[in-house]
Parts: C-alpha cells; structure tokens; sequence
C-alpha cells in the first residue's frame, strides 16, 4: 500500500497520525517523518484518511460572539498587522514544548503552529526565530534581492558537532543549507533552486551534525531548534 | 434516480470561498465560517470538553484559515476534511498545554459506533467519499467496540495511548498493543478493499 514501508513501519505512521504517541516514541516517529519522505508521506496519507471519521462528529453550533471576536481580531490585524501577527502567535504558541511536536506539527498537515514567530521591526523581508526545547535560540533574517539569508545563534547548547542549518518547505523534505557558525552571524547565499522556498510558512531548523561531512543529504538527529518564515 | 452528488454545490461554494480567503477577502472567510463553524465547533468541543475553551479555540482556528487559505489544494484534500484537520489540531494543543493531571472527572468514551451518523451523507460529501468513509467504518466495526472505539476516540476526541488506558480501565502496554494491531487489520482491510 506504502511505497518502501514495512507493515510495522507503517502502523507507526498511523500511530502518529492517530495521535496516541507521547514523549519519546513520538519524537521518535516524528524524526522519522524529517528523515524519510517516504515515511512522512505515509502519516499524510492516514491523516486524510482517518479525516473522513469527522464527518460522524455531530454538528454543534457556536454561539454568535465567536464571529464578532474572530471579525475583531481580524481588523486588529489589518490595522496592525505585525502586532497582531506577534499576539496571534503566540496565543497558539501553546503547546511549544517538544521541538519535534513543533516540527511535525509544522511540517504534516495544516498542523499546528506550535512554532514560534516573531515579528521583528521591517528592516528584512523574511524573518525567523528558531527554538528548542533545550534552551537554543537563532535569529534568522533573509534578503530576497541579494537572495542572502543571515542567522545568528543567540544561544546553542555546548557541542562538539557543528549547526547545521536545514530549510523544510511545504513538501517536508528538509534541504540543507550548510554549516553555520557557532556564534556571530553567518551569511549564506542561498542556492539559487532553494530560493523560492523561502516563503511564509517554510521552517528554518537547525540540527547537530559532523562537520567533515556537511553539507548533508539529511539531518542525522532531532533538530536543536525549529522556526517557521514569516515574511513582513 | 438519486442525485449522485446532491452536495457538489455545498462543496463548490467552499472551495470557492476559501480560495477568496485566500486574497484576502473577509466576507469569503465570513461564508466559510457560516458554511463549516457548526461542524468545526463540534470538533472543537468534542476534544477539548469546555465549551469556553472551544469557543476561544474556534477563534484561533478560522485565524489559522484566514492565514492559511492559500495553502488548501483541492486535488489533495476535500475542503472540510482539510477544515477539520486544522481544528483538531488546534484542539488537541489546547488540551495538551491545559491538561490537567490524571484523567479525574474525565468522562467514558464515547460509543461512537452508536453515535455515528453513517448512512447520511456530510454537508460537504461526495459518494465517493462517503463510500471511503463507510468502508473505513465497517473496517474499524470489525474491530468490535474496545479496538476499533479506542481507535475512534483517540482521533475524535484527541486521546492518547495513556488516556485510553486510564478510560478503558487497561494497561499502558495493553492499549498500545490493542491500537497497534488494529491499525495493522485496518491497513489490510482498507488495503484489500
């Protein structure tokens, strides 16, 4: 039924898309999704599938204030939409804990944006900043003119592996964009194949790899600090 | 003669409005809202179990659509299969950043094969997908109630493996195995279809 999946496997990817899994099995599997496509694909597919129970939920209808406060929320947005944007985030930022739930949630489905975003001032054109659960912290800003992304690292845990930096689109396959530096701010010019890429909704994450072998096809382990692209 | 698609207008209407959402326009997101916040408000509350909390919720997710709209591809997904993927979500975040510790007070599962309206039609379905719907129902009745009704509650009411132990009254490593193996008949039952 799944390409290149063994039945286990793929019980596992039904496992995540059912949602029982927690701590450990579930950054486990969600790991897998960053590493095989064929595997993140198979989590999509029982998502849309196991979808269709929704149509046994009974409708319930909402009371008439919910559209009034989503018609002023939207208004606040359009009359300050960065500050809005900021507030909107992080009222979802609600269940930021685990990097990987950030990932996956960012990365399946019309997931959850348990990634954070900040909005900084509009001085660049595509912002990100990327968190882990174990404290890191990076600042990413990118120029679409000079097609120049710069990151600094504003706090990393102490390693004797290298950042590496990956950039995740819409399709989940994660492209890496090389090494970066430990402190200090790195230029990168962005490929240009992996430019278009750089859009509202597309996560920056950055994992801890061996230096004598990056650039890498795919991160190796749970990435230290995820972060989804906002444009302003 | 049945009308084979008597929703296909619901369902152009939505794809439409959303697309419209999409550029922007708040009167589109108003027509998806009065289209869908029935069903995506009874998702909503389904998991969450506090109707306040659902409220605030439903907010966040019709923000997510109005951020999101330009995302929705209709080749892949039906429009309210994608809708209701948003609000589960958004649900089950709610929940697991509120969780309140221990499953006390918390209620049975629900009988959702009794509970289930399955030989109507959705407001959006076609008979394909209702078909699709009907035959992953019938995979999961052959499950019998404890299997196939855990795996029912854990994606419609946002439950994991602890919290189906703690409901049904069995042990962790028990519930994980009962899932497992009926995610394994469901992936050869729907398979063989």
């Amino acid at each position: 039924m799944r390409n290149g999946l063994t039945p286990e496997q793929d019980a596992t990817a039904a496992e995540l898309a059912l949602g029982v899994l927690e701590g450990e099995e579930r950054a486990e599997a969600q790991r897998l999704c960053l590493a095989d496509p064929a595997f993140a694909a198979a989590v999509e597919d029982w998502r849309l599938q196991l979808g269709v129970l929704h149509e046994t939920v009974a409708d319930e209808p909402p009371p008439s204030g919910v559209w009034s406060a989503i018609d002023a929320r939207l208004e606040m947005a359009n009359s300050a939409e960065t500050v809005s944007k900021l507030r909107f985030w992080r009222r979802s930022a609600w269940a930021s804990s685990a990097v990987a739930a950030a990932l996956a949630a960012a990365l399946l489905f019309p997931g959850t944006p348990d990634v954070r975003t900040v909005v900084l001032p509009p001085a660049q054109s595509a912002i990100a900043q990327l968190n882990g659960e174990a404290g890191a912290i990076l600042a990413a800003s990118y120029t679409p003119q000079a097609g120049q992304l710069q990151i600094r690292p504003v706090d990393l845990p102490d390693s004797k592996l290298s950042p590496e930096l990956w950039l995740i689109p819409a399709d989940g396959v994660p492209r890496s964009l090389g090494l970066i530096g430990t402190t200090g701010t790195t230029k990168i010019d962005v490929p240009l194949a992996l430019r278009a890429y750089l859009t509202d909704g597309a996560v920056l994450a950055v994992s801890l790899e061996r230096a004598e072998t990056a650039p890498h096809k795919a991160p190796t382990s749970t990435p230290i600090a995820v972060g989804k692209i906002s444009t302003i | 003669m049945l009308d084979p698609d008597p929703f296909a207008a619901n369902r152009a209407r939505l794809v439409v409005a959303l697309s419209r959402t999409a550029g922007g326009d708040r009167s589109a997101l108003r027509e998806v809202y009065d289209l869908t916040a029935g069903k995506l408000f009874g998702i909503c509350l389904r998991i969450c179990r506090d109707r306040e909390a659902a409220e605030d919720v439903l907010q966040d997710v019709y923000l997510k659509i109005w951020n999101r709209a330009g995302r929705f591809d209709a080749g892949r997904a039906s429009p309210i299969t994608w809708l209701s993927a948003i609000a589960r979500n958004a649900s089950i975040d709610w929940v697991r950043a509120n969780a309140t510790s221990g499953t006390a007070g918390a209620p049975e599962l629900t009988d959702w094969q009794s509970a289930a309206t399955s030989e109507e039609l959705g407001a959006f379905e076609t008979l394909e997908a209702a078909q699709t719907r009907k035959r992953l129902e019938r995979c999961l009745d052959q499950l019998g109630p404890q299997q196939g009704g855990a795996i029912r509650a854990a994606f419609l009411e946002g439950f994991t493996h602890r919290e189906l132990a703690a409901r049904l009254s069995v042990p962790l490593g028990t519930m994980k195995s009962l899932v497992r193996r009926g995610l394994l008949h469901l992936r050869e039952c729907l398979g063989d279809a």
